[in-house]
């Protein structure tokens, strides 16, 4: 049986480590001296689950009160844009996978159904527009990453540097590999006539290829060539990893107030984004006349898809709804 | 900008009637974690469990109501800022306007004193 510093210890790790480095030392003196006037509790530790959850949720910019001090401001607004920036990773991948299905189907006939046309045209302008915020949310950050490492003061950066470059250059490199290794872009008579070029189109289905029904069929996965097999597996620890390495970097590069609001805007803009290329991701849905066979035609991956793109929606905004209050 | 102290709870949820009894609790000096705990219970007769404890005085050293005194000992004490002074009187005057109006009402329709 454990004595009362391990149980309070065991408590303790219900919370994030930031929460730990701030509370931990005088919460564990609480927990001892509670533990010592009620050894057993199942209230306590239902309370002290629940307080772990709670901080879990804060520390990500999720929850808790407007704070009135600058530091603890700025804080949770950068808590909140990593956040966003993770529910934004997990839209795309799945949201692309729907995309791209949509417009390489494209690059072969024109869809059947006019609810088709208008999602796949929606769906693109969205795809462009949310292109340019991150473009513009992230060239800020890289910026102050830049002169951080110039001025010799990016010690905490420098792993979420690395896992950033890294899962990027493996998603570049390996995305350009196997969208080159589709056969499906030239050579017949749509070829020329869809809506966005074929190497994008084709990039964005090599990147998105993990998200895929195929992994509800272990039979027919295991007809696939190893080393598309070993991409789709690897694939999504490296959109982990270029993901993970930008969010730490957000949480660590202390923007200034300036820039907080500036990226916190971008963050809205993006939310009313993803949930126009939403809407349309429904409305294609819900045009279920498409025949069977065509590319076109949803199945119950795309349901399962908008549903994980909608979850992650709804933790953006809660995310850019409470980061927008950092003080000037 | 600054949040009015009658609005300085907003946010709070289910810890605003915890950080009343810890700004309450303060009133009259530094506490530690379990040091609230036990005056909470002498005056309010509530125990206030740890974990809600800590949720509560983190949100109210956020909104800049309290905040730790410099201290060797592990556990770490808290005092009321001017604000967190101030937000309290908001509050307990708000609670005092209820209990007036309650007690009034009781008075006129069941003729409790």
């Amino acid at each position: 049986m454990s004595g009362p510093r391990e149980r309070a210890a065991g408590l303790l790790r219900w919370y994030p480590r930031a929460w730990r480095a701030r509370y931990g030392e005088e919460f564990t003196e609480l927990l001892l001296a509670d533990l010592a006037e009620r050894p057993r509790s199942a209230a306590r530790t239902a309370d002290v689950i629940r307080g772990g959850f709670v901080a879990r949720l804060a520390d990500a910019g999720l929850c808790g009160c407007a704070p009135q001090v600058p530091e603890l401001a700025r804080a949770q607004a950068r808590a909140g844009l990593a956040s966003i920036a993770c529910c934004a990773a997990v839209f795309l991948g799945v949201g692309g996978a729907i995309w791209s299905q949509l417009v390489i189907g494209w690059q072969w006939s024109a869809p059947a159904t006019a609810g088709t046309v208008v999602a796949t045209f929606v769906m693109t302008g969205t795809v462009l527009v949310l292109a340019l915020l991150t473009l513009l949310a992230a060239l800020p950050v890289a910026w102050t990453v830049a002169t951080r490492f110039a001025a010799g003061r990016a010690r905490s950066l420098a792993v979420p540097s690395a896992l950033f470059l890294a899962g990027l250059v493996i998603m570049v490199v390996g995305g350009r590999h196997f969208g080159n290794g589709w056969p499906g872009t030239g050579g017949h008579p749509w070829a020329r006539t869809g809506l966005v070029p074929g190497g994008v189109a084709a990039f964005c289905w090599a990147c998105t290829l993990s998200v895929s029904s195929f992994w509800a069929h272990p039979a027919a996965l295991a007809a696939f060539p190893a080393a598309e097999l070993t991409w789709m597996a690897l694939s999504p620890i490296a959109l982990a990893s270029l993901v993970a390495g930008a969010a730490t970097a957000v949480r660590r590069a202390e923007l200034s107030p300036a820039l907080l609001r500036l990226e916190g805007r971008l963050a809205i803009a993006a939310c009313v984004t993803m949930a126009v290329f939403l809407g349309a991701g429904c409305a294609w849905l819900a045009g279920r006349t498409t025949p069977p066979g065509s590319p076109f035609r949803p199945g119950a991956i795309d349901v399962a898809g908008l549903a994980v793109m909608a979850l992650a929606l709804g933790v953006a905004c809660q995310a850019a709804r409470l980061s927008r209050r950092c003080p000037a | 900008m600054p949040v009015p102290t009658d609005k300085a709870l907003d946010g709070f949820g289910r810890y605003a009637g915890p950080a009343t009894l810890i700004l309450a609790s303060l009133a009259d000096g530094t506490k530690h974690g379990y040091a609230l705990t036990k005056d909470i219970e002498s005056f309010a007769g509530v125990r206030v469990a740890p974990g809600t404890l800590y949720e509560a005085l983190a949100r109210l050293q956020a909104r800049g109501l309290i905040e730790p005194v410099e201290s060797d000992d592990r556990r770490r004490p808290y005092r009321l800022t001017e604000v967190g002074a101030a937000t309290l009187q908001a509050q307990l005057d708000a609670q005092r306007r209820v209990a007036d109006v309650g007690l009034r009402r009781l008075a006129q329709g069941w003729g409790l004193a």
